[in-house]
């Protein structure tokens, strides 16, 4: 069975599906956060599926820049996450409800 | 010293003397009266300085305001005319608050009311002085403002504090006349400045407008207190009595004649047809209201009325010349009654500024007792105020060689001249005006006391008979005549008072002496020394008719109550409906909702916004996909 751009592209779009359910459902903002991650990742392996399939680097160039920012992202938001748990002592989303009032 | 100086001087001196007496003086009562008498013998130097001193049409104006082409500015200008009337209004002014140091004496707000005093000299100093239509209109206004400020000074008294709200508000009916006709000719001729109209209307480039002397003429109308507006100078009366001399006597209200004099160039035939008649009407309307009157102040607020009558009579007659003998409108010939008007203004001013503190020294004697039927035989026991009441009592009726002899025979003289009805009208006015005034005279002096009061009465002290004495002599030497102090004071105004010579002399002093002697006659033997007044006993339905005062506040009554207050309710009632219910109320309640239905988005929990954002997600890309 020879592997097309269909198949990568399914398997980004359900990548992209679990990342976002994760982020609906889960509560723990560490997971949600890594379901984001999923996210990202899943858009970059399109991205790379279409660099090989047209012959040409930009998709490649653009998961670079991809994977730069989200180093740059988790370390910004892991610290967010830590400042959180040492304030609040928790990390469930739905006891961070301070925004209304 | 030099001129402007001098009037700047008149003008800052009384305004300073307020300020201090507003700021610091309210509760010193003796220091603020020093303050104010002190200010306002300074102005009466000045003011000599001035107007002996040979100095006329100096340049004095100064810019004020400009927005784009338009220039307001503050000036002074300065002629015979201004000469007369700040001789007047200082020096009878000075009199006056001399009298109110004795009468005022134990007032407890004294501070106050000296403080008012001189706010008002500013005021009318300014109006007196002012080169242009606006800088008249700000003091016009002033005055105004002074004299709601004095009629009130008792205000815990409700029938003072109603009285000072009626001047207020009819005035501004009036004054709404006066700020239009500013408005038109400032938009008809391009200028307001009073030299400036002088020298365009010699020039012929004047652009002739009924409208604009009519609308002035409004001013007057509620200043003056003529017909319809008369309603709020009897009740002003509810003032001291030396305010009433000051302000509703000799030159407040004055100051519509005088304001239709700086403005004469302005006049036009009909205007000055209907500025008569409505003169005209005045002074017969105030002479029959007069007759009923049984409050001294109030004879004499009506006298004053009829007074002021003859003035805007005589000087819409003046200009009948005009309209008659020449074709085409000249100054000269209209300012024969500006010279009638202004002539009449000063000896009035004299001569019923000395009856009003003549009625004060008999009311401070009484005890405050102004019913003049509870008076009687105050001849013996005031022989100054009694000597000096009869010669104001004289002046007014014309007796021949006092002030007012000679100024009503020239108005009489202008009358029969150009218009036989209005004649005929001033000469009835002259009866009834003698008639009423023997009245007064007898039942307050003549005869035995009355009541305890009056048995009681007792002459007032130096600064409450001085002023009388003063102008008791003012009002017979302050005419023409061969004693006449007029010419000196006025000018060339004096030039411009018809005389009458050859039989037209002769008919006129046979005229004028039996008016006087008729209505003094009629009076005298009419009216016996008693409680009761012998006309309402004669016939009392008569009496009642004259004491209606024919209605009018009655007439005013009914249309605020049932005309204008339902009125008013009507577009209050659309107000709160239309506008502030429908528009206002209504465009909030829009946003309101709008906010309510927004913020019940506002959940604050994380998962909720993840779920809006897939929401936003699929709408946008179902409009990106072109579904809708």
């Amino acid at each position: 069975m020879t592997v097309g751009l269909d198949q990568y592209l399914f398997l980004s779009a359900l990548l992209f599906a679990i990342g976002f359910f994760g982020v609906l459902a889960r509560r723990n903002a560490i997971v949600i956060f890594m379901s984001l991650e999923l996210m990202l990742m899943a858009s970059t392996l399109a991205l790379v599926a279409f660099s090989r399939f047209n012959g040409t680097y930009s998709g490649n160039v653009f998961v670079f820049f991809i994977l730069a920012i989200a180093a740059a992202e988790v370390a910004v938001g892991l610290a967010i996450i830590v400042a959180l748990f040492r304030h609040r002592k928790t990390v469930m989303v739905d006891e961070l409800n301070a925004l209304k009032n | 010293m030099a001129p402007d100086l001098l009037a700047s001087l008149i003008l800052v001196l009384p305004l300073a003397s307020a300020a201090l007496c507003a700021l610091f003086l309210r509760r010193q009562g003796g220091l603020a009266s020093a303050v104010s008498v002190t200010a306002a013998a300074a102005i009466a130097v000045c003011s000599g300085l001035l107007i002996f001193g040979g100095h006329r049409e100096f340049p004095a104006s100064w810019e004020w305001l400009r927005f784009g082409d338009f220039a307001l500015s503050i000036g002074f200008k300065f002629d015979d005319l201004s000469a007369l009337m700040l001789f007047v209004v200082s020096f009878v002014g000075f009199l006056i608050h001399v009298f109110s140091l004795g009468y005022m004496h134990d007032d407890p707000a004294r501070g106050r009311y000296f403080g008012g005093l001189s706010i008002f000299m500013f005021s009318m100093l300014g109006i007196v002085l002012a080169d242009n239509l606006l800088m008249i209109f700000i003091f016009w206004e002033l005055v105004g403002f002074s004299s709601y400020l004095l009629i009130n000074h008792w205000f815990e008294r409700p029938s003072a504090a109603a009285a000072s709200k009626k001047a207020f508000i009819v005035n501004r009916v009036g004054d709404f006349g006066f700020l239009l006709g500013i408005i038109l000719c400032y938009w008809l001729n391009g200028t307001v400045n009073l030299s400036e109209l002088a020298a365009k209307s010699s020039a012929g480039a004047l652009v002739a407008s009924t409208a604009v002397p009519l609308l002035l003429f409004c001013g007057a109308l509620g200043k003056s207190a003529q017909m319809p507006l008369h309603v709020w100078l009897p009740d002003a009366m509810e003032g001291p009595t030396p305010v009433s001399a000051l302000i509703h006597a000799a030159t407040m209200v004055a100051a519509g004649i005088y304001m239709l004099c700086r403005v004469h160039v302005l006049m036009v035939p009909d205007a000055l047809t209907a500025i008569m008649w409505v003169g005209t009407i005045t002074a017969l309307y105030a002479a029959i209201c007069a007759i009923t009157q049984r409050d001294i102040k109030k004879v004499l607020a009506y006298s004053t009325l009829s007074q002021l009558g003859y003035m805007v009579a005589a000087f819409g007659l003046g200009s009948l010349a005009v309209e008659h003998n020449v074709t085409t409108p000249g100054a000269a010939a209209l300012a024969a009654g500006v010279g009638a008007a202004m002539f009449h203004l000063t000896t009035h001013a004299f001569f019923k500024a000395l009856l009003f503190l003549g009625s004060g020294s008999v009311i401070h004697g009484c005890h405050h007792e102004q019913d003049i039927f509870k008076m009687g035989g105050l001849a013996k026991k005031m022989p100054v105020t009694f000597a000096c009441f009869t010669i104001g009592v004289l002046a007014i009726i014309g007796m021949p060689g006092l002030a007012g002899f000679f100024s009503k025979d020239a108005i009489l003289y202008l009358a029969m001249e150009n218009n036989t009805s209005v004649f005929a009208v001033l000469t009835i006015t002259a009866v009834l005006t003698s008639f009423y005034m023997v009245r007064m005279w007898k039942l307050t002096f003549l005869g035995a006391p009355r009541t305890e009061s009056s048995e009681h009465a007792h002459e007032g002290g130096f600064t409450l008979w001085a002023p009388l004495v003063v102008l008791a002599i003012l009002s017979i030497v302050g005419a023409t005549g061969p004693l006449g102090l007029f010419p000196k004071l006025a000018g060339s105004v004096a030039t411009l008072i018809p005389v009458a010579h050859g039989s037209a002399h002769t008919t006129i002093l046979l005229v004028s002496l039996a008016v006087m002697l008729t209505g003094a006659a009629g009076a005298w033997f009419f009216y016996r020394s008693s409680e009761n007044d012998a006309l309402e006993q004669a016939s009392p339905g008569f009496f009642r008719v004259l004491a209606s005062k024919l209605w009018i506040d009655e007439a005013y009554g009914y249309y605020v109550a049932k005309i204008q207050q339902p009125f008013a309710r009507a577009l209050s009632f659309v107000e709160q409906i239309a506008l502030a219910g429908f528009i206002i109320r209504g465009l909030a309640g829009v946003a309101g909702v709008i906010g309510i239905g927004a913020r019940t988005l506002h959940i604050g929990n994380v998962h909720v916004y993840v779920y809006w954002f897939l929401i936003g997600v699929v709408l946008f890309w179902s409009y990106a996909m072109g579904l809708f």
